[in-house]
């Protein structure tokens, strides 16, 4: 088995650059979680997206399981939400040619921190 | 269609913001969709300052006057996405009644992008350092188990090849009723006051081009001649075993715990190399440490017993007492010395 992580695999930085404007732009756009970023900044959310993805796919960040929580609290997302944001990033992931078994992959990761986000 | 038509048409939606304004009053004359679809339309005699509150006007009349142009930015949400728009007025010249062309540019991608960078490598950058400082203590380490030149062929190679050094000498320290102390003492302490001792003999030697090979327990190992070959090298291990003894002995006068040893200065020759794949060590073998294990055991406490051969090389600068022959590591018997701290005598004598 080989020890690469998806962000190496997909092409580092300059393909998963993509993919965190894709995410970026849907999230905005979505009235479901759209709404929980009206008044934050728009470097802040770039710069939250991009660690966001990059952390996910083993790129050169990583959110403790602490901090998730923190960035969370008092947010009221719901299971909704959250399933939501899978959709969003399934999707995303596929456009960006993901195969499936690894849109699959990331996914677990996310649905593995669902406790430390949803209140 | 009329070429002014057809020009109308393509001002009108090409995907840049097009205004005109009356440069001494500001109201605008025309905008086309993409203006209006940003900032709304500019109804009836409305003027700059009704689309965009807070501008700087003074600023825009002083670099228009000055220079015929100016530029800057606005921020606004659409939606919850901010979008950041640059503004670019150009003052039309010979033209009367004078206008101010603008020209906005949705520059929001630009400045995701901007920021999507800025988080990179800032994350990047991060690792970058946590790397370079995880790499120096492995070196550290390293270098803590084999002499600097050797590691650095171990870097380059990966490998080290085992080396013949000669002549050598080998200085070799134990210390007397170690493992009465390792009992009765805390092995906290006994770690400490060792870990402090060996680190001042590390430093003595180094002094005077000592390379310390190992220690193994408080059996302590050091090396002249190696890497680099020295014509010094017995002169380097005997200055060296001196101060070891003249430390020890100021230390024992203001510790409460007292640290004995034994040293046996041997010369010859060692093999150097690198021992093990997984828990590799630096380490020397050869009948230069088999000469030296074998005279520190003929030393009497706070004594340094020194090889024929060797003494023969050190007669002229120190003071060595012969101590009988002995028979060393199966060779025939030959004399053996013990090496004095001139110093010592000196002062005594004065």
């Amino acid at each position: 088995m080989s020890d690469k992580t998806l962000f190496e695999k997909y092409g580092g930085f300059s393909s998963v650059s993509k993919v965190v404007l894709a995410f970026y732009d849907t999230l905005l756009d979505s009235d479901e979680i759209g709404p929980f970023f009206d008044d934050i900044d728009m470097s802040r959310m770039v710069d939250h997206q991009t660690k966001f993805i990059s952390s996910l796919l083993g790129g050169p960040a990583s959110y403790s399981d602490v901090q998730l929580r923190q960035f969370h609290r008092n947010l009221d997302i719901t299971n909704a939400h959250f399933d939501e944001l899978k959709a969003v990033l399934e999707e995303t992931l596929a456009n960006h040619g993901f195969e499936p078994a690894d849109v699959r992959i990331a996914l677990e990761a996310i649905e593995a921190r669902r406790e430390l986000i949803v209140d | 269609m009329s070429i002014e038509a057809i020009n109308e048409q393509l001002l009108r939606a090409i995907g840049v913001g097009v205004a005109l304004l009356g440069r001494k009053t500001l109201q605008f004359h025309f905008h086309n969709d993409t203006f209006e679809e940003w900032f709304g339309n500019p109804n009836g005699p409305a003027t700059l300052q009704d689309i965009f509150t807070d501008f700087d006007v003074e600023e825009l009349n002083k670099s228009l006057n000055e220079t015929g142009r100016y530029t800057t930015e606005v921020k606004f949400k659409k939606k919850r996405r901010t979008m950041v728009i640059a503004l670019d007025f150009t003052a039309t010249e010979d033209r009367e009644p004078e206008i101010a062309v603008l020209v906005c540019q949705n520059i929001t991608r630009i400045r995701e992008l901007e920021s999507m960078i800025d988080s990179y490598s800032m994350m990047v950058e991060r690792n970058t350092r946590e790397i370079k400082r995880e790499k120096e203590q492995v070196e550290k380490l390293l270098l803590n188990l084999m002499p600097r030149s050797v590691y650095e062929e171990y870097k380059t190679f990966g490998v080290v090849t085992p080396q013949l050094y000669e002549p050598v000498s080998v200085l070799m320290l134990d210390f007397v009723g170690f493992s009465e102390t390792v009992t009765t003492l805390d092995p906290s302490v006994t770690v400490t006051e060792l870990n402090d001792i060996y680190s001042s003999f590390d430093r003595i030697g180094e002094q005077f081009g000592c390379e310390r090979i190992k220690t193994i327990g408080d059996a302590y190992i050091t090396v002249a001649g190696l890497p680099d070959p020295t014509p010094d090298h017995a002169r380097a291990t005997a200055n060296a075993a001196i101060r070891f003894v003249r430390y020890l002995e100021r230390r024992n006068a203001s510790h409460p715990h007292q640290w004995q040893c034994r040293i046996g200065l041997g010369t010859g020759s060692v093999v150097g190399s690198v021992v093990g794949i997984q828990k590799y060590v630096y380490d020397i073998f050869g009948p230069a440490v088999n000469h030296a294990t074998m005279l520190q055991s003929f030393s009497d406490p706070m004594q340094i017993s020194v090889q024929d051969e060797m003494a023969r090389a050190l007669s002229e600068q120190f003071e060595l007492e012969n101590i009988g022959e002995k028979s060393i590591s199966g060779m025939p018997d030959q004399p053996v010395w013990r090496l004095l701290d001139n110093r010592k005598g000196i002062s005594a004598a004065g």
